[in-house]
Formats: C-alpha cells, sequence, structure tokens
C-alpha cells in the first residue's frame, strides 16, 4: 500500500487548502499519495495538476466532503 | 449544493479589475458632492443633489462592481467564455463612466438636455453588457440556481434600464405621451427593480456560492433558493402596473406588494445571519464582519420601512425616504461590495499568478494581496461613515462631515485595491525577469 499524506482543507479558507497543496506538491514522491479533504469541486486545481503532470481522482463522500487523491 | 466554480474560462485580470478600480472613485466623488452641497442636499429624495448622489452610487458605484464582478463570475458559472472579454469591457467600461457622470451632473445642475444625453449612452453601455453577458448565459448547458438567480437579475437591470431611459425622456421634456400616468409611481417601479430585481437579486446569487465558500457556513436553504426568486419577479411584476392605474383605490394593493417585497428581503437577510451564526470556523475576517453589517442594515430598512408605514408621521417626513436610501445604499450594497472586492482582488491575483509561474514558485500569500491593519481600517472607515450619514439625516449639520468620512472610506477601499494590483504587477515583472534571466 502506497504512502499517503493528508491535507484537511474542509475548514480552510480558499485559496488555503490550495496554497497547501501545491506546496506539498514539490515534496510529493512517486508512489506516494496526497489525500486533499475540501467541502467543493476545487476546478483551479484540477487545472493545475493536468498542466503539471499530476493524476487524481475526486469523490465526494457520504458527509458531503468532496475527498481528491492525487499523485505523481 | 455545493459550490462549483470553474475557472478554466475567467477572462483576463484587467477585464474585471477596471470596474473594481473604478467604483470607488463614484463613491470618493458622492462623498465630495454631498461635502460640498451640504445640509441642502439632504432636505428631500427630490433635491438635485440627492438625486445627483443617488445616481453616484448607484449608477456609479454598485453598477461598475456588479458588472466586473459578473464579468468574471458568469464565466465560471457556466463555463463558457463571454464573447470577446477585453474588447466588451474596452468599449462598454468607458461608455458607461461617461453615462454616469452625464446622469450625476444633470441632476446636479438641473440640465435635462445631459440626461438626455446619458440615456442612449447607457442603453448601448449596459444594452451591450446585457447582450454579451446573457448570450453566455443563454447558450450554457450548465444548471444551477447561481445561474438561475443571473439571469433573473439580468432581466431585472433590463427592466430598471427601461424604466430609467423612459424616465430620463419625460425629464428632457419628452414626456407628453404618458399624460395620466403616476410619474411617483414611475419613479417607485425603477427603484424597486433597481434594487430588488437587479441588486438584490445578483447578490443572493452571488450569496450562493460565496458565502458558504467564504465563511464556511451551510449551504443556503434549497427551498429559499427556489421560491425567493420567483416571489421578487412576480411582486416586482405586479408593482409594474402601479404608473398606469393612477386610481387611488388601488394605492393599497400596490402597498401590500411593496411590503411583500421588503419582507422578501427581510428574509434573505435572516437567513443568511442564521447561517452566519452556525458558520464552522468563528475567525475574525473583514468579508464576514461587512456581510454581517450588510444584513443588519438590509434588517434596519425593512423595519423603518414597517415603521414609516404603521406610523404616517413618521413615513411623511421628507427625510424618511433618505434614512431608507442611505441604509440601503451605503449600508447594504456599499458594504458588500468592499467585502466582496477586498476577497474576490485578492483570490484573483492569487489565481493569475499562479498560473503564471506554475509550480516553480509560490505567488504571494493571499493575505499579503491586503495586508490586515489596512483591511480593518477600511471596515471602520465605512462604519463610521455609515454612522455619520445615518446621523445626518436626523440632524443635518452633521452632513459635510458625514460626506468627508463617505469620501474617506472610499478611498480607502481604492488604496487597498490598488495596493493589491501593484502587487500583482510587480510579481508579475519580477518572474518575466527573472525568466529572461535564466534564458540568456
Amino acid at each position: 500500500m502506497s504512502d499517503q499524506r493528508v491535507i484537511d482543507g474542509r475548514d480552510l479558507q480558499p485559496p488555503e487548502p490550495l496554497e497547501l497543496t501545491l506546496a506539498a506538491l514539490d515534496t510529493l514522491c512517486p508512489g506516494e499519495e496526497l489525500l486533499l479533504l475540501v467541502n467543493c469541486e476545487p476546478h483551479p486545481l484540477y487545472s493545475i495538476l493536468k498542466r503539471n503532470g499530476f493524476r487524481y481522482a475526486s469523490e465526494w463522500r457520504e458527509d458531503g466532503c468532496n475527498a481528491v487523491r492525487i499523485f505523481r | 449544493m455545493h459550490p462549483n466554480l470553474s475557472f478554466e474560462q475567467a477572462p483576463p485580470i484587467s477585464v474585471p479589475f477596471r470596474f473594481f478600480l473604478t467604483a470607488p472613485l463614484f463613491g470618493i466623488l458622492a462623498g465630495f458632492l454631498l461635502a460640498w452641497l451640504g445640509p441642502d442636499a439632504l432636505a428631500s429624495r427630490w433635491t438635485p443633489g440627492a438625486l445627483a448622489l443617488t445616481h453616484l452610487l448607484t449608477a456609479g458605484f454598485m453598477l461598475q462592481a456588479m458588472c466586473g464582478a459578473l464579468l468574471q463570475f458568469v464565466p465560471v458559472i457556466s463555463g463558457g467564455n463571454v464573447w470577446r472579454p477585453r474588447l466588451v469591457a474596452g468599449v462598454l467600461h468607458p461608455l458607461s463612466v461617461i453615462a454616469t457622470l452625464l446622469l450625476a451632473s444633470g441632476f446636479a445642475l438641473q440640465q435635462p438636455l445631459l440626461l438626455l444625453f446619458a440615456a442612449p449612452l447607457f442603453a448601448v453601455a449596459v444594452g451591450g453588457f446585457l447582450c454579451v453577458v446573457g448570450l453566455t448565459l443563454w447558450r450554457t448547458p450548465a444548471l444551477g440556481p447561481a445561474i438561475r438567480l443571473v439571469r433573473f437579475a439580468l432581466f431585472g437591470l433590463a427592466v430598471t434600464l427601461l424604466l430609467g431611459i423612459l424616465l430620463a425622456a419625460v425629464l428632457g421634456g419628452h414626456g407628453n405621451w404618458i399624460a395620466g400616468w403616476s410619474m411617483l409611481r414611475l419613479v417607485d417601479a425603477h427603484v424597486a427593480w433597481g434594487l430588488g430585481g437587479w441588486a438584490l437579486m445578483l447578490v443572493l446569487g452571488v450569496s450562493s456560492q460565496v458565502v458558504p465558500m467564504f465563511q464556511m457556513t451551510p449551504p443556503y436553504p434549497a427551498l429559499l433558493m427556489l421560491w425567493w426568486p420567483r416571489a421578487m419577479l412576480l411582486t416586482l411584476g405586479l408593482l409594474l402596473l402601479q404608473p398606469f392605474v393612477v386610481d387611488s383605490v388601488f394605492e393599497i394593493y400596490f402597498d401590500a406588494m411593496e411590503l411583500c417585497a421588503v419582507l422578501l428581503a427581510a428574509l434573505y437577510a435572516t437567513v443568511t445571519l442564521w447561517l452566519q451564526a452556525r458558520r464552522r470556523r468563528r475567525l475574525f475576517d473583514t468579508n464576514f464582519v461587512f456581510w454581517r453589517g450588510a444584513m443588519l442594515a438590509l434588517l434596519g430598512f425593512a423595519v423603518s420601512w414597517l415603521a414609516m408605514l404603521v406610523l404616517p408621521a413618521i413615513g411623511d417626513e421628507p427625510s424618511a425616504p433618505l434614512w431608507l436610501g442611505i441604509l440601503v445604499f451605503a449600508g447594504v450594497f456599499v458594504a458588500l461590495i468592499n467585502g466582496m472586492l477586498c476577497k474576490i482582488v485578492p483570490f484573483l491575483n492569487w489565481l493569475h499568478l499562479q498560473q503564471l509561474v506554475g509550480l516553480k514558485t509560490l505567488p504571494p500569500n493571499i493575505k499579503q494581496m491586503i495586508p490586515e491593519p489596512a483591511l480593518r481600517g477600511q471596515l471602520i472607515a465605512h462604519f463610521i461613515a455609515l454612522v455619520l450619514l445615518l446621523a445626518a439625516v436626523i440632524w443635518p449639520p452633521l452632513t459635510r462631515l458625514a460626506g468627508l468620512a463617505f469620501t474617506a472610506s472610499c478611498l480607502w477601499l481604492e488604496w487597498n485595491l490598488v495596493g493589491a494590483v501593484r502587487l500583482y504587477v510587480d510579481f508579475k515583472g519580477r518572474t518575466r525577469a527573472d525568466g529572461r534571466h535564466r534564458e540568456s
């Protein structure tokens, strides 16, 4: 199972979750996973991930939280 | 209902920023005009000064900020581009500025000819804006309450514009064909559509996205988002009949319609305050305080309106409409625009700079864009100005001081926005210079 780092952005003001995620991407190793928890669909992040060759999968959970898994 | 915003289609940053930076200038001008005219300006809602001030705030401050916000917000919620945004903004922005200056000058100098010059310019500027933004919303397959509310708000702006052009024509001496209509009711319909059908409708649409996102509140109730705009449009639609029905038998019917519109406004304010009370993080935030102040002012407007209805001795005072006007224009909309601009401008700065630099380096932290002490100063300046303006209605010798305080509060807003834009320009310049340095 791959390593996972978690950023809980649910109670942070935009774009704080985005800022933290971008800072974490710098040190994300191959095989490692970054999990971002937010209450919205972070479109700006998706376009940044696509432009920079990262993969991601998002899933809305029953508690109303969007779990975005990011891989290098 | 989760905020679902796409920034892929956002226009160039210069498009909304030119409107945002112009809006406070109209507030500065309005404050100076009030300080110059003094207590005479607030003798009644019909003085040349009061009419000029009202239009500097509505057609100047509010329209500039709201058009700029829509040019940014509509592509984001609809996922579609506005047609040639640079060209549209390049033409419509100066036209709307000139039209507003002509309109306010026409009222202040009592020169109806200037109103006749302003009307066609508004028709082109606002009409063009409605066509371009309306087309984007027409084409989008996206659905949702925010899109529906913005469509309704644009319809409200179109009705306000038409009634305004009609009134300018009448005041310019071309009103023989409407003999028999009630001019007072025509003005009331213009005001009701401008405030309820355009401004408050748009505020509800924007609230549905930004209040849960920036203030971390629960979402607005789906029932409110579904029925509030329909009830408001129906009420305002019935109020549109009032200029044509001059029989006093119908007075009570129109008063009831106005009461419905005021109660709907109070309902929106109450729900927003209730959501704010349930926010997940209780941090001090200037945007939050501006919104809370605006919602309390909206409730104050509704309570004052009801008191004036129940107690005609108060309601018949010439200063009564001015009290309501200051509460709703300065207390509600100027406060909301202050709060929104201080959130949106740093946010757009950050997003655009991030796109520029990619992952090579991080743009400045969003909290550096407008420093917190400067934001607090702006907040305090706004509320001092609001209190002084309201006090000036009761005690007119305060009028000049209130005008200067309002100028100071708008200057502070402009200073903060210019500071954020300067930071954007500096960072962009440094990034480009670094790029050239690495290449050489």
